[in-house]
C-alpha cells in the first residue's frame, strides 16, 4: 500500500501550454492529477460523462459550473472519498503520482494521506485547536516534534497570530472563518502533495473569504491546490486554471483562467460565466 | 398597520387554553409524584432510625446539630453551583470511596483465589488470538494470519503459563519479594529510561522484571526470616499507592504540594498501623484503609485548591459529620434517652441474624457492589462494542445490510423481555452450561449484563448515530482508518450519551430481583463473598427476604433500613456516574 503513493510525480508529460497568470515567469508545470475517460455513476445516474483533464503541479485550479454538474463529485474522485457512498461507481482512471488511484493495490487510506481535504462546512473535530492540527499526525504516526509541525501549518494557515495563546482551547470556539483556516491548517499538517477544496468560503462571510483566498495564493507555492467553487469572481481572482462544468458532468472548457474569462471557446460556457444561463 | 382580514379590530388574543391546560396538568402530576415520593421516604426514614420513639429533646438536638448546619449550607451554596457540585462530588465520592474501600480489603483479607486454569487460558490466549484473527483477517493478509497466530499462540500460552505459576505459588511474602525484587528494579529502570532519555534503560525494565519475579519465586523458599506484615504492606502498597498519587499532583503543582500529598497520608497511615498493633487491631488493615482513603483525598483536595473554585463545597461531609458527632456528645452529656436506629453502624458492617436487633446487610451490600461493578464494565464494554460495529462497520445496503437489520429490531425487541426469562436463559446458560455455578457472582453479573444489554446498545447506536457525518469524514479525508475515525472523532463526541444510557440501564439492574432468584442467588448469606465464585446474596434480594419474615421489626424496622441504604448506594453509584460524564462533556 505504501508503494503506491511513494514515488512522486516523476516522469509525467509536461503541459505543453506555458501557464499565463499574473506570475508568468513560472516554470512550466508537471502534471499533479490526471483523469482519463471518467465515467461516474450514482446508481443508474451518471455524474461525470467522460471527462479527461490534466490538472498542474503547484497551480490553483479552479472547477466551476452549475449545481449538479459533477465538480465536487470530481473532486472527491480524486482522493477517493466516493468510496463512502455505497450507490457510487467509477469507471476510467484517475492518475495521482504515476498511479492510478483505482488501481487494486492502492489503499484510499494511504492515498488520503498524500491528499488533504477541506469542506465546504468547516467541520473541526471538538477537540483542542492544538489537536485538530496534529490529527493528521497523530493517525499518521509522526514522530517528529509535533509542536513545531502545528505552529507550521498554523503559520501556513494564516491563523497562528490569532490563536497562539489558546491552542489548548476548543477548536469550536474559533469563528467561522478561523474555524475554515484551522481545517486548512488540518489538512495541510502532514505536508500532503494536493489540497482538494469543496467551496472552501461558501459558508463565510466576505471578509472571511477574502483572508482564505489570500491564503490559497500562498498555498498554491508548496501544494497543488483543486477548489471547486460557485463564485465566479472568486474564481477569475485565485486560479491559474479553470475547468467548466456543464450539466451533466461534462467537462466543456478547461483553460488558462485569463482565457476561459475573457475569450472561451464555447458560446455556452461565455453564457454560463456571464450569467445568462445556470 | 393596515389589515384587511375579519379581525381588522385589533390584535385580539389567540386562544392558548389546550396550551395551559397541559401545561398546569403536567405540573401537578410532578408535584404530586414528588410529595407522594417524598412522603414514602419520610416514612421509611423514620422507620429505618426508629425516630417515632424518640424524645423531643434527642430530636431538638440533632436538629441543631445537624439540620440547621445542613440548611445553612444550602442557602449558602444555592447561589454558587460551583460549591453545590464540589460538595456532592466529596460527599457522593466519599460513600463510593468507603464502599470500594471495604470491598477491597474484603478482597485483600480473604484468601486469594486460585486462578481458573480453563479462565486463565480464555483470557491470555483464545481471547487475544481471536482478536488478532479478527483484526488481520479484516486487512486481508492471509499469510500474516498464519505466522501471527502461531507466534501469538505460543507466546500467549508462555504469558498463561508464567501466570498462572504466579497464582499458583501466590502468598504474600512471594509479592513481597517479587516486588522487591523484580517490580520496583524495573520501575525504577523504566522512569530513570524515561527521565534520561535513555531508551536502553526502558527497554531492558522488562528482563529485569522478569528476572526479579523468578528470582523471588526461588528466594521464597530460601529465605526464612520476613518483615512484621505491616512492614511488608507498608512496602508493597501503601509506598507504592502514596507514589502515584505524589506523581499525579507533582506536574501540576510542584514538588512540595507532591510530597504534602504523599507524604501527610502515608505518616498518618504508618502511625496509625503501629498504633493499632498496639491497641491489638488488624495493623494492615488499618494501614491499608488510611492510605488508600487518605491518598486520593489528598490528590482531589490539592486538585480542588489548586482550581480554587467551591473549596468551601468540600467541608459539607466534614460539617456532617461534625454534626453527627456534637449530637451524639450533647445527647451522652445531658442524658436524654436516644432512639435505637435500625440503621446504625452494626447494620451496615454485620451479617444478616435471626433476631432484628442484630441483622445485617453487609455481606449483600459487598455482593450487589461486586455485582454492579461486573455489570458496568461487562455492559459497557460490550455494549459500545455492538454499537459501534453495528453503527460504523456494517454496511447499510446489500444482504449483509438486511441482516443488520433483522439484528437491530431483534435487539429493540429484546429490550422488552421480562426479567424472569433473563433468568432462566443465565440459568441454562451461564450455570449449567458454563459451569460458572448457582448464584454466583459471575453467573449473575453476565445474567444482569445481558439483561440491560439491549438498553445500552440502543442508547449507544442513538449517541453515535446523532455524530454528525461532517466530522467523519474529515477524518476520514486525513486519512484515518475506520478504526482511527471511531476510536479519536466518533467515541469521545458519543461519550456522553452513552454514559448517560448506561447510566440509566445499570439503575435497573442493581434493583433487580426476579433474574437473581432465577439463578439460584441466596436470599441470605452469613459472610461476604471471597471470590467471585462464592456464593452471595445482592440487596433487594435480602430485603425481600426479610420482608417475609414473620416478625413486624423486620418487616418494618430492618426492611426500611434496607431500603435506606439500597438508595443511598445507588444515589452514590448514580452520581459518580453522573460526574464520569460531565467530566466526558467537559472534555469536548
Amino acid at each position: 500500500m505504501s508503494n503506491t503513493s511513494s514515488d512522486t510525480t516523476g516522469d509525467e508529460s509536461l503541459i505543453t501550454t506555458e501557464v499565463e497568470t499574473g506570475s508568468t515567469q513560472r516554470t512550466p508545470a508537471r502534471t499533479a492529477v490526471a483523469a482519463r475517460d471518467l465515467n461516474v455513476y450514482y446508481g443508474d445516474e451518471q455524474a461525470i460523462d467522460d471527462v479527461t483533464i490534466e490538472i498542474p503541479e503547484k497551480r490553483v485550479t479552479a472547477l466551476i459550473g452549475p449545481s449538479g454538474c459533477g465538480k465536487s463529485t470530481f473532486l472527491r474522485c480524486i482522493n477517493r472519498m466516493n468510496d463512502m457512498i455505497e450507490v457510487c461507481r467509477v469507471e476510467g482512471d484517475v492518475e495521482f503520482g504515476g498511479k492510478n488511484v483505482y488501481d487494486d493495490d492502492v489503499d484510499p487510506v494511504a492515498l488520503r494521506r498524500k491528499i488533504g481535504m477541506v469542506f465546504q462546512k468547516p467541520n473541526p473535530f471538538p477537540k483542542s485547536i492544538r489537536d485538530n492540527v496534529a490529527y493528521g499526525l497523530k493517525i499518521q504516526g509522526y514522530d517528529g516534534d509535533v509542536d513545531e509541525r502545528v505552529e507550521e501549518s498554523l503559520k501556513a494557515a494564516a491563523l497562528y497570530e490569532e490563536v497562539k495563546d489558546q491552542l489548548d482551547s476548543s477548536g469550536l470556539d474559533l469563528s467561522g472563518g478561523q474555524q475554515q483556516r484551522l481545517c486548512i491548517a488540518r489538512a495541510i499538517a502532514p505536508d500532503p502533495e494536493v489540497v482538494l477544496m469543496d467551496e472552501p468560503t461558501s459558508a463565510l462571510d466576505p471578509v472571511a473569504a477574502s483572508k482564505i483566498e489570500d491564503l490559497i495564493d500562498d498555498l498554491a507555492e508548496q501544494y497543488t491546490v483543486i477548489i471547486v467553487t460557485h463564485n465566479m469572481q472568486q474564481a477569475a481572482r485565485i486560479s491559474d486554471r479553470t475547468a467548466v462544468f456543464l450539466t451533466g458532468g461534462r467537462l466543456v472548457e478547461y483553460d488558462d483562467t485569463p482565457k476561459i474569462f475573457e475569450d472561451p471557446e464555447e458560446q455556452r460556457v461565455e453564457d454560463y460565466i456571464t450569467g445568462k444561463f445556470g | 398597520m393596515a389589515t384587511d382580514n375579519a379581525n381588522a379590530g385589533g390584535f385580539g388574543e389567540v386562544s392558548r387554553v389546550r396550551g395551559i391546560v397541559f401545561e398546569y396538568l403536567s405540573f401537578g402530576a410532578s408535584v404530586f409524584g414528588l410529595v407522594a415520593l417524598g412522603v414514602l421516604l419520610v416514612y421509611v426514614s423514620i422507620d429505618a432510625f426508629d425516630l417515632a420513639n424518640a424524645s423531643p429533646e434527642w430530636l431538638l438536638t440533632y436538629f441543631l446539630t445537624l439540620v440547621v448546619p445542613f440548611l445553612a449550607f444550602c442557602l449558602y451554596s444555592a447561589n454558587d453551583s460551583e460549591v453545590t457540585r464540589r460538595a456532592l462530588a466529596a460527599l457522593g465520592g466519599g460513600l463510593v470511596a468507603v464502599a470500594a474501600l471495604f470491598t477491597a480489603i474484603e478482597a485483600v483479607v480473604a484468601p486469594i483465589p486460585r486462578l481458573n486454569w480453563q479462565l486463565a487460558y480464555l483470557f491470555v490466549v483464545a481471547a487475544p488470538v481471536a482478536a488478532y484473527l479478527a483484526y488481520v483477517g479484516s486487512r486481508g493478509r492471509v499469510a500474516a494470519v498464519g505466522f501471527g497466530l502461531l507466534g501469538r499462540l505460543v507466546g500467549g500460552a508462555a504469558i498463561g503459563l508464567a501466570v498462572g505459576t504466579l497464582f499458583l505459588v501466590f502468598d504474600e511474602l512471594v509479592w513481597f519479594l517479587a516486588y522487591t525484587f523484580g517490580v520496583v528494579p524495573a520501575a525504577a529502570l523504566y522512569a530513570y529510561g524515561r527521565w534520561r532519555a535513555a531508551d536502553r534503560a526502558a527497554t531492558a525494565a522488562i528482563p529485569v522484571g522478569l528476572v526479579g519475579l523468578v528470582t523471588a519465586v526461588f528466594l521464597r523458599r530460601v529465605v526464612t526470616v520476613y518483615p512484621s506484615d505491616l512492614v511488608i504492606y507498608l512496602w508493597t502498597i501503601a509506598i507504592p499507592v502514596a507514589a502515584v498519587g505524589a506523581f499525579l499532583v507533582v506536574d501540576r503543582s510542584g514538588r512540595t504540594v507532591g510530597i504534602v500529598v504523599a507524604g501527610l497520608p502515608l505518616t498518618v497511615a504508618t502511625a496509625g498501623g503501629f498504633l493499632a498493633a498496639g491497641a491489638g487491631l488488624s495493623a494492615p488493615t488499618v494501614l491499608l484503609v488510611l492510605v488508600l482513603a487518605g491518598v486520593p483525598t489528598a490528590v482531589y483536595v490539592s486538585r480542588v485548591i489548586e482550581v480554587g473554585d467551591g473549596i468551601v463545597g468540600l467541608g459539607l461531609p466534614i460539617l456532617l459529620a461534625a454534626g453527627v458527632a456534637a449530637g451524639a456528645l450533647i445527647v451522652e452529656a445531658w442524658g436524654v434517652p436516644a432512639p435505637d436506629p435500625w440503621l446504625d453502624l452494626g447494620y451496615v458492617t454485620e451479617a444478616p441474624s435471626r433476631t432484628p436487633e442484630e441483622a445485617g446487610l453487609y455481606p449483600a451490600i459487598v455482593g450487589s457492589v461486586i455485582i454492579i461493578a461486573l455489570v458496568a464494565v461487562l455492559s459497557f464494554v460490550l455494549g459500545v462494542g455492538t454499537s459501534v460495529f453495528l453503527e460504523e462497520y456494517t454496511p447499510e445496503s446489500g444482504v449483509l445490510g438486511s441482516l443488520t437489520r433483522l439484528l437491530q429490531i431483534n435487539i429493540a425487541n429484546l429490550a422488552a423481555i421480562p426479567s424472569v426469562v433473563y433468568g432462566l436463559l443465565g440459568l441454562g446458560l451461564f450455570a449449567n452450561l458454563l459451569g460458572f455455578g448457582f448464584g454466583t457472582a459471575v453467573t449473575v453479573a453476565l445474567t444482569l449484563s445481558l439483561l440491560i444489554l439491549p438498553i445500552t446498545i440502543i442508547s449507544a447506536q442513538e449517541a453515535i448515530r446523532s455524530v454528525p457525518d461532517d466530522l467523519r469524514r474529515g477524518s476520514d479525508a486525513m486519512g484515518a482508518t475506520r478504526w482511527q475515525t471511531t476510536k479519536n472523532v466518533v467515541l469521545p463526541e458519543a461519550m456522553p450519551g452513552i454514559f448517560t444510557g448506561t447510566i440509566l440501564a445499570l439503575g435497573r439492574a442493581i434493583g433487580e430481583t426476579a433474574p437473581l432468584i432465577m439463578v439460584g442467588a441466596a436470599t441470605t448469606v452469613f459472610s461476604a463473598p471471597s471470590s467471585l465464585f462464592s456464593r452471595f446474596s445482592a440487596m433487594p434480594m435480602q430485603i425481600y427476604a426479610w420482608a417475609n419474615f414473620p416478625q413486624a421489626d423486620f418487616r418494618y424496622g430492618v426492611v426500611a433500613a434496607g431500603v435506606i441504604t439500597l438508595l443511598v448506594i445507588l444515589i452514590g453509584m448514580n452520581g459518580t456516574a453522573i460526574l464520569l460524564r460531565n467530566r466526558a462533556e467537559r472534555g469536548n
